[in-house]
């Protein structure tokens, strides 16, 4: 008897799981009807939690006009790229058509996991009219070098800036060799989040850049020899410093958010981070003292454009469009870039706005530790293929950690 | 006085982690090496002002923890009863092989239990989290059980089959009360751990799965110590309210039936 | 009769079957490359390999049965001497002990948070002895949570393990006919005597009962290693879930294999400390 209950509670279970992807019919509407096909929707949006700012915003205003302006509701769940992009890599093994997240926060070597494997739904940004409207194809055609043929919508840009306590350090170094002077001058004061953390990994690559003669080398393409060649002279400048460093190199903060910690209790002197405004929301929050400020090398600072995209198997891709063009909107841009929300700098192009538009976003004020942007762009280095980076973390792990 | 030291190391072990607590909670920005922190509550008015995913992620932890317990009361009544009233060939490897879930780490079982439940659906959803939760916490709920009917014996069964009892009657009136205590404890158990996990229901849940826990862990590692302090209070808070209320429930169904 | 036996096991042993059973099958499977995702479908023995080259895995072993064997060994002892402590303290004076159930209510995370809140180098203890002049800058404060040893795991695992063994040992000690001990004193047997062959017999199955437990949980356990753990070695668990959650799909056998293994150990430790714990209790006879 029991058995009989058990078996027919199992078959109700598998019985919801054959829903027919709404793929084509989705990529064929034209996008008022999608808003229409979406209204009263829920849509389940994945993406990294560890910024109560960053959640914060996205639970108030995105939330709230995406409810008003279309009847969606938004739902975040926080979820980092690398899990999201795995989970979706197991459903696709496992032929879950219909899973459970709609829209997604990713970039970089994540988006090229997900685009070689297939988990991702599109093109579909060429549907979406803020995208023709307020945005440059050239410049988000390729993430991390990767092309990405219609499959992300831009949602943001972020630079990699140096943060330190002008308390402490009265003159940050403007150079790479300036850095390693500083770091043997003060031992135990600079460390730097484990890679393959997002922030470890743009150190990681920022050091390679600067000690191996710039970025142009790498721009065409993943050039293996070429990175044997170079590699080792990152290595060795790493090692060089590595009894100078926190815990005399020998562990390493486990991400991004441990970092900060150290460097706002004051454990070690300077901190760093892939988002400009970062400090400044910091200081707001009341978790940094309010002398930090930020800084760049004169050798250049990464910057890269951050994207959302829609897995193979969202149940709302009609909602997730919809959301992913609000968030490519001018105002959803604005609110964006105001520190107190989130301060990231806006992927539209501002010069296709109109006058009353521009100026509002020239006068957001991102407060006294951020950079000013001409200095930022001044300074911006692009991002290279990914396949560099992958050999940067394995040979991080083997060189510095010996694992 | 000779208990003192007792006093004062279970003080610093268990008191002063709750003040350290509640001043951090009180104090986001506090820092080396003030002693006193500023007092701000930022927050209590951040959670003030959205109140909602706190609360959902609090709900739902409570609700699924609570369905745990009843899950593992249903599963292992009958077969306590069987284990502490008769005796056959290899019971002590059996006994052992059934506690097994909650030694062994959860990850070996979990993992592979996670691709079965993508395939059947049960992956990122609610009873899926219930059925592996109660999979690592049945075995606390059974020890309980098999304690409990071990000291009540069977005689009061017999008896009042004897005097004509249903077996349903039997089991309501006569040995439901007096495993109470047992259930009860087997409970607290069962729900503490249900409550307190992260690792399986992030795995199981896959993020669709609201938990109190995966509302906790981000701020824990975060520079955001404030918040941190606060829910890690709330955590703390919830049991022992609900335990208060256990044991005032029983004491009070125990007034009424006028048992000793 | 048996056929009343098994029915009356089967709400267990249908869910014991149907989950732990099969989740335990399907992690051998795919360590042996079966139901893989980008498998070939054919059974070998090659993910094990590289396990038992690398010496990274090794490391990560070996730091998890020294944290889990001195968490242990430590909740265990500080356990039985809170208890004996307790015992001696008049009843209504016991009640202070409630206390420590502070420790099994909070969440392991949460412990693992108090812990850094405490002992980091600009933490609270740090902070006292600052304004109280035993040291004068964060760097003087001994390193406790970064020494390579997993010293911070260790003190997160006492601060769940502590009450753990307590609760455990307590319910006995509590439950203990005070007369035996008077008896003994009366024959003319001093308080350590007394206490090694009239009290500690009765209370080592339920010290070992606690040390199993504390040992296996600690030594696959995941939250209190992921915000105490170091880079290196890492823990077994953080470990698997390194290869698991961040790494390629392909590496995942490995994952299952070092999961496999894990479960082995955890299995005959669970079985054969009982017959190690009877040759110590016949070896402490002979005392």
């Amino acid at each position: 008897m029991r058995v009989i209950i058990f078996l027919s509670l199992f078959l109700a279970l598998t019985a919801g799981c054959s829903e027919a992807p709404q793929e084509e019919s989705v990529l064929q509407q034209d996008y008022a009807s999608l808003e229409n096909l979406a209204r009263g929707s829920e849509v389940r949006w994945h993406m990294w939690g560890g910024s109560a700012q960053i959640n914060q915003w996205v639970d108030t205003y995105v939330a709230a006009e995406m409810k008003r302006l279309y009847d969606i509701s938004v739902v975040r769940v926080p979820m980092d790229a690398p899990v999201f992009v795995n989970k979706l890599l197991t459903e696709k093994a496992a032929n879950k058509d219909t899973g459970t997240m709609d829209l997604l926060w990713i970039n970089g070597e994540n988006f090229k996991n997900a685009m070689q494997a297939g988990v991702l739904f599109g093109p579909f940004t060429d549907r979406l009219p803020n995208f023709a409207a307020w945005y440059d194809t050239q410049k988000s055609a390729h993430d991390f070098g990767y092309p990405v043929d219609g499959f992300e919508a831009p949602y943001g840009r972020a630079q990699f800036v140096f943060e330190y306590d002008t308390d402490r350090t009265p003159s940050p170094p403007a150079t790479l060799a300036e850095l390693a002077d500083w770091i043997k001058a003060h031992p135990g004061r600079f460390t730097y989040p484990q890679p393959p953390d997002f922030t470890g990994s743009a150190f990681l690559r920022q050091i390679f850049y600067a000690t191996t003669g710039g970025h142009e080398q790498y721009l065409s393409g993943f050039n293996p020899e070429l990175y044997a060649k170079n590699a080792p002279q990152t290595f060795s400048w790493l090692i060089d410093l590595k009894p100078y460093l926190w815990q005399e190199g020998r562990t390493y903060p486990k991400d991004a958010a441990a970092l900060d910690t150290l460097f706002a209790r004051g454990e070690i002197d300077m901190g760093m981070s892939y988002h400009p405004a970062h400090a400044q929301m910091k200081i707001l929050e009341k978790t940094y003292p309010e002398t930090v400020r930020t800084f760049v090398l004169a050798e250049g600072a990464i910057f890269n454009t951050h994207f959302t995209a829609i897995p193979f198997n969202a149940p709302n891709k009609a909602g997730a469009m919809v959301l992913a063009n609000f968030l490519m909107s001018p105002e959803a841009q604005l609110s964006k870039f105001k520190p107190e929300n989130w301060g990231d700098m806006p992927a539209l192009e501002v010069a296709k706005l109109d006058e009353a538009q521009r100026q509002t976003f020239d006068a957001v004020d991102l407060g006294a530790a951020t950079l000013g942007a001409d200095e930022l762009s001044a300074a911006a280095v692009p991002e290279i293929t990914s396949e560099y980076l992958e050999l940067l973390e394995r040979d991080w792990d083997k060189i510095i950690l010996g694992h | 006085m000779r208990h003192a030291p007792t006093i004062i190391v279970l003080a610093l072990m268990f008191l002063l982690p709750i003040v350290v607590l509640v001043l951090q909670a009180g104090a986001p920005g506090w820092r080396f090496p003030e002693l006193w922190p500023e007092l701000s509550l930022d927050g209590l008015h951040f959670l003030a002002a959205r109140p909602r995913p706190f609360l959902t992620a609090l709900a739902n932890s409570l609700g699924y923890s609570l369905a745990t317990v009843a899950l593992t009361l249903a599963m292992t009544i009958l077969p306590a009863k069987t284990l502490a009233f008769t005796s056959f060939r290899g019971k002590n490897l059996l006994e052992g092989l059934l506690l097994l879930p909650a030694l062994v780490p959860a990850m070996t079982f979990s993992m592979g239990l996670h691709f079965i439940f993508i395939k059947i659906g049960l992956a990122d959803t609610t009873p899926g989290v219930i059925l592996v939760l109660a999979m690592i916490s049945y075995p606390y709920m059974l020890r309980a059980l098999t304690t409990g009917y071990t000291l009540m014996g069977r005689e009061y069964a017999v008896c009042a089959r004897n005097l004509g009892a249903s077996k349903r009657r039997v089991f309501l009136e006569v040995e439901l009360p007096q495993l109470l205590p047992a259930m009860a404890a087997g409970a607290s158990v069962v729900f503490l751990v249900a409550f307190s996990e992260y690792f399986l229901v992030f795995l199981i849940g896959g993020g669709s799965v609201a938990s109190f826990t995966g509302y906790l862990f981000p701020l824990i590692t975060s520079s955001n110590r404030g918040l941190g302090a606060l829910i890690t209070l709330v955590f703390l808070a919830v049991p022992i309210v609900l335990f208060i209320a256990l044991e005032l429930g029983l004491y009070r169904y125990h007034r009424k039936r006028w048992m000793r | 009769m048996k056929r009343g036996i098994i029915h009356g096991l089967l709400p267990l042993l249908l869910p014991y079957c149907a989950l732990f059973c099969a989740g335990l099958a399907l992690t051998l499977a795919q360590s042996l490359g079966l139901f893989l995702p980008l498998g070939s479908g054919e059974i070998t023995l090659e993910h094990y390999q590289p396990l038992i080259q690398d010496q990274g895995i090794r490391q990560s072993l070996g730091l998890s049965l020294f944290v889990a064997f001195f968490s242990a060994a430590g909740s265990v002892l500080g356990g039985t001497i809170l208890a004996l402590a307790l015992w001696r303290m008049p009843p209504p004076l016991r009640r202070v002990g409630v206390v420590s159930k502070v420790g099994l209510i909070l969440p392991h995370v949460a412990v693992a948070f108090l812990v850094l809140l405490m002992l980091s180098r600009t933490g609270l203890v740090s902070s006292v002895l600052f304004q109280t002049g035993i040291i004068s800058s964060p760097e003087e404060f001994p390193n406790i949570l970064h020494t390579g040893s997993g010293l911070g795991m260790i003190l997160a695992f006492l601060l769940k393990g502590v009450p753990f063994a307590l609760l455990l040992i307590g319910t006995v000690l509590f439950g203990f006919d005070i007369r035996l001990v008077q008896t003994a004193h009366m024959l003319g047997a001093g308080p350590l005597r007394t206490f090694w062959s009239v009290t500690l017999p009765r209370l080592l199955p339920a010290m070992h009962s606690a040390f199993i437990i504390l040992f296996l949980y600690a030594f696959g356990s995941f939250d209190i290693p992921f915000v105490l753990g170091e880079s290196h070695p890492g823990m077994l668990s953080i470990r698997v879930f390194d290869i698991f959650f961040q790494r390629d799909l392909s590496q995942r056998p490995e994952a299952m294999a070092i999961l496999t293994l894990m479960f082995v150990f955890a299995a005959l430790f669970a079985m054969l400390y009982n017959r190690f714990a009877a040759y110590l209790d016949g070896w402490r006879r002979k005392l």
